[in-house]
């Protein structure tokens, strides 16, 4: 009997190695949690699925993202890379082959997770090119794509084709998906069909994942029902298990006004709000309400950032020119109150936001660039103009080319409240310098378009942030697609750069982003986008304006949800808990 | 009669190709298309807009892009798949129509029993105070922006304490089995679109039921009755008769109004019914989910016609359909 209980107590402490937990990070368990309850929070549309990888959808990626886990993870907070599925992992001395060893851990079904989910999850959805969520192109360098091998059932090999100093970022946000659940579901002659897997009809028993919560029910429209999955791998410091929350209920609730009301009712726990809330909520809170508001340094990639630019190409010959000029683009920034703008238009709810990684960013955020920008001065501003040549030559208080036709330009700007704000404030500024400027305010679908095509003379547009540069690469690097301000610097047909075309400055640009890309060391990544946002902030391609912060509110029974000194919003939806 | 539905039934059939036309014009002509939206959205590259484009047959003529939608309606009954969800556009359609059909059932059912005595009501005390209150009452509701009602209305709630604002019932109730408890939170919720909706259309019922009404009172066989001796409520019994037929063909053109009349005040209420689900279809460009739904929108219009049209000769034998 004493035999059997002490390989009883053998096999389960066995057992405990061999399933490998892993602590998470103090930071997020700081309070004496309760376990149990249901934390509910709002979700602004209904996915359009449960299928991560079968849809271009937000609401997808934030439900998906409590389910699926990826290889590694990265801390929301101080954005360094943390184990995921993947246990550890060592990097080849010539940086091109990462051996990743797995966790010996279950999905949410009892099964075991192994090397076949992840060759299966980047065979079919990451790097499946016909996945309408795929990221193939993160995963193609040099025109090669990145190989993977099962070395053994709990080990695989990535071979890159060359060194990729973004690879843990990109595999970040690479969710693995259970083979046993969808092998054989879908036409392997026909990779478009993985998008009909795990539609918003199927089963939700069909959904399994490795993540903090799996699917309970679905309401279309009105609700998701989240529940705990007993086998999550990560434990608090006193080794309790998490999900501290028995169950995550997302509301769906389109109109903000209707979620703040329904948080004052009390139905939701936390909520993100708008600058144009946060007055009244304050207020409440003042008051003694039970609750408390937020203003957290921005470090989400939304609220996109919004930037100005010039179009090296606009149409008429004379704009170009003048857009081209550097001078030109640094007296426009002098023409710009961010001041203001962020004091009228966001309720000082905004910050100026690098250019355009976020100052909260210390992986790669350059500090130097706060000596460089231009601080509004219509003064300074007029002088360059002249400077150039852009004069008002008849005294009628418009400035005028060099041959004495009118200089003015088109304003490209979506109709959404703040662009349009923006966009009148600036043209007001620049009209008081004699530069005159006509508002094209059109839907934000056909802006892009517009922009994207390069169709435009100067334009008000924002792209989210992301941790990474490298992620970026596509929007600000010279001779990309999206690129849009100098897009014949880029081979239409080839879609490669035509060095030819670019500015000295562009090319380092364009040299840095090619070195962050093939280099592995974090700290000489971080030069070449420091060299980056240096030469930005010089040569103002793009005029970065403002970024709105992180507002939220939060029941004052919530734990684990807090600011850290430096402004910065710290929680986790399975370290929440009611108090 | 039965000669004359089949007719119309059949007639059906042309206009319904012509709307189908109609109908694929106007989202063709809304700039851009369902891969638009993904353009400056950060997780997407321009690789994969362009595969999108090909993959849904967006980069096809769109002479080509309606034949195979209206083949596989005609051959298959298929109406298309919706590209945000993956699924047969049908069965997204049919999964909001519950909801959608309770919600406008109860408010056009509130609507009528309110405006029918009301407007019985002033018709019989014409220019009185009564009269002018109530005209005014409904005005009211006429003349204030829905949405803007229901914003109102919400605020209200919230300030008298009320925790049961949007949606049609609290989060612990969604899903849940029907109880007692699940009912009266369902009242709770309810009363507030059943009033911001209802009252919209409720002037204009109760004017038109007024006039009417009006009409009858002073036509030459209200006379004759009273004439003949005929006790009050009889004769009023008679008019009311007739003037309530008009009202009839009124409530066939409700009918479409039930699936898509009150799209931002079912935004702005959190209502799971189609109107939002629509109108997120319409920005997204999802084609054939917009061209069914306009489509089902004009198929139920021509059916309610029908119904008033079969209703109003059933009732009033003096109409013959033929």
């Amino acid at each position: 009997m004493k035999k059997t209980l002490i390989l009883i107590v053998i096999l389960a402490m066995g057992l405990a190695l061999i399933a490998s937990d892993y602590t998470v990070n103090k930071m997020f368990t700081k309070e004496k949690a309760k376990t149990g309850g249901t934390i509910t929070i709002s979700l602004d549309s209904a996915p359009q699925s449960f299928n991560h990888y079968g849809a271009l959808d937000n609401a997808v990626y934030t439900v998906m993202g409590q389910v699926l886990i990826p290889l590694v993870e990265m801390n929301p907070i101080t954005l360094e890379i943390e184990p995921g599925m993947a246990e550890s992992w060592e990097i080849s001395p010539n940086n091109k082959e990462v051996t990743f060893h797995l966790r010996a851990s279950k999905w949410s079904d009892g099964v075991a997770f192994n090397a076949d989910d992840v060759m299966f999850s980047m065979q079919y959805f990451v790097m499946n090119k016909f996945a309408e969520g795929n990221q193939v192109a993160r995963y193609t360098l040099g025109g090669k794509l990145v190989e993977w091998k099962k070395v053994d059932n709990m080990t695989v090999k990535a071979i890159l084709p060359e060194p990729y100093g973004a690879f843990f970022t990109v595999l970040a946000q690479a969710v693995l998906v259970p083979k046993h659940k969808l092998d054989g579901k879908f036409d392997k002659n026909d990779l478009g069909s993985v998008n009909k897997l795990w539609t918003t009809d199927v089963d939700m028993s069909e959904i399994v994942g490795t993540g903090p919560f799996v699917v309970k029910d679905y309401y279309p429209d009105q609700k998701i029902v989240l529940k705990r999955n007993p086998y999550y791998w990560k434990v608090d410091s006193k080794g309790i298990r998490l999900p501290y929350a028995d169950e995550l209920d997302y509301l769906i609730i389109k109109d903000p006004e209707v979620a703040v009301a329904k948080f004052l009712s009390g139905e939701l726990d936390y909520l993100k709000i708008t600058s144009k809330d946060y007055p009244s909520l304050k207020q409440k809170e003042l008051k003694g309400a039970d609750f408390k508001v937020y203003k957290g340094q921005p470090t989400k990639p939304t609220p996109s950032p919004i930037h100005i630019t010039f179009n090296f190409d606009a149409e008429n010959q004379q704009l170009r020119e003048v857009f081209r000029n550097d001078d030109f683009r640094r007296a426009m920034e002098y023409a710009l109150d961010r001041e203001r703008i962020i004091e009228e238009v966001y309720n000082t709810l905004a910050v100026v936001g690098g250019v355009p990684v976020l100052p909260s960013n210390k992986a790669f955020y350059n500090p130097e660039i706060e000596n460089i920008r231009r601080s509004f001065d219509l003064d300074k501003a007029s002088e360059l103009l002249d400077k150039i040549g852009i004069k008002d030559r008849n005294r009628d208080g418009i400035r005028e080319f060099p041959n004495g036709q009118q200089f003015r330009f088109v304003l490209l700007t979506r109709n959404q409240q703040d662009f349009q704000d923006i966009a009148y404030l600036y043209s007001q500024d620049l009209k008081s310098i004699g530069v005159n400027v006509d508002l094209q305010i059109l839907d934000a679908g056909l802006t892009s378009q517009k922009a994207l095509a390069g169709d435009y003379e100067a334009a008000i547009m924002a792209f989210g942030n992301q941790p990474d540069p490298q992620l970026r690469k596509a929007i600000w690097q010279p001779g990309n697609p999206l690129y849009y301000n100098h897009l014949s610097s880029m081979d239409k047909d080839t879609r490669t750069v035509i060095k030819s075309e670019l500015y000295d400055w562009e090319l380092k640009i364009w040299e840095d982003f090619e070195k962050g890309q093939v280099t592995m060391d974090q700290a000489s990544r971080k030069t070449y986008y420091d060299d980056w946002q240096k030469l930005y902030a010089e040569y103002v391609p793009f005029i970065y304006v403002c970024k709105g912060m992180d507002l939220m509110v939060a029941s004052k029974d919530l734990g684990n949800f807090y600011q850290l000194d430096n402004g910065t919003m710290v929680y986790l939806e399975y370290t929440l808990f009611k108090k | 009669m039965w000669s004359f539905i089949t007719r119309r039934l059949l007639i059906m059939i042309p206009m319904m190709f012509f709307i189908s036309i109609i109908s694929f014009t106007i989202t063709e002509l809304q700039p851009g298309d369902f891969a638009t939206q993904f353009l400056n959205n950060p997780r997407v590259s321009p690789e994969q807009i362009i595969q999108l484009r090909e993959k849904l047959g967006l980069d096809k003529p769109a002479t080509e892009r309606y034949l195979i939608w209206i083949k596989g309606i005609v051959t298959k009954g298929d109406f298309g798949y919706s590209f945000a969800y993956k699924r047969p556009v049908g069965e997204l359609i049919w999964e909001r129509m519950g909801w959608t059909v309770t919600i406008a059932l109860i408010t056009i059912l509130f609507q009528w029993l309110i405006s029918i005595p009301v407007g019985i009501y002033s018709a019989l005390h014409p220019y009185s105070a009564g009269d002018y209150t109530l005209t005014t009452i409904g005005f009211l509701g006429m003349s204030i922006p829905n949405f803007f009602y229901a914003l109102i209305l919400m605020w209200v709630a919230l300030k008298f304490g009320s925790t049961s604002v949007g949606g049609i019932f609290s989060a612990e109730y969604i899903g849940a089995p029907w109880s007692i408890a699940k009912f009266a939170d369902l009242l709770k919720h309810i009363w507030l679109p059943l009033i911001v909706i209802g009252t919209e259309g409720l002037a204009s019922l109760m004017r038109i039921m007024r006039g009417n009404m009006l009409d009858v009172v002073g036509s030459p066989f209200v006379n004759s009755l009273k004439a003949r001796g005929l006790k009050d409520g009889v004769v009023k019994k008679h008019a009311i008769k007739n003037a309530i037929n008009p009202m009839v063909s009124i409530a066939g053109m409700q009918l479409p109004d039930i699936f898509s009349g009150t799209i931002i005040t079912a935004i702005v209420l959190n209502l799971p019914t189609m109107g939002p689900f629509f109108y997120t279809a319409l920005l997204n460009h999802d084609q054939y989910l917009v061209m069914t739904f306009l489509m089902f929108i004009a198929f139920i219009t021509q059916i309610g016609n029908l119904l008033s049209d079969i209703a109003l000769a059933s009732l009033d034998p003096r109409i013959r359909i033929n």
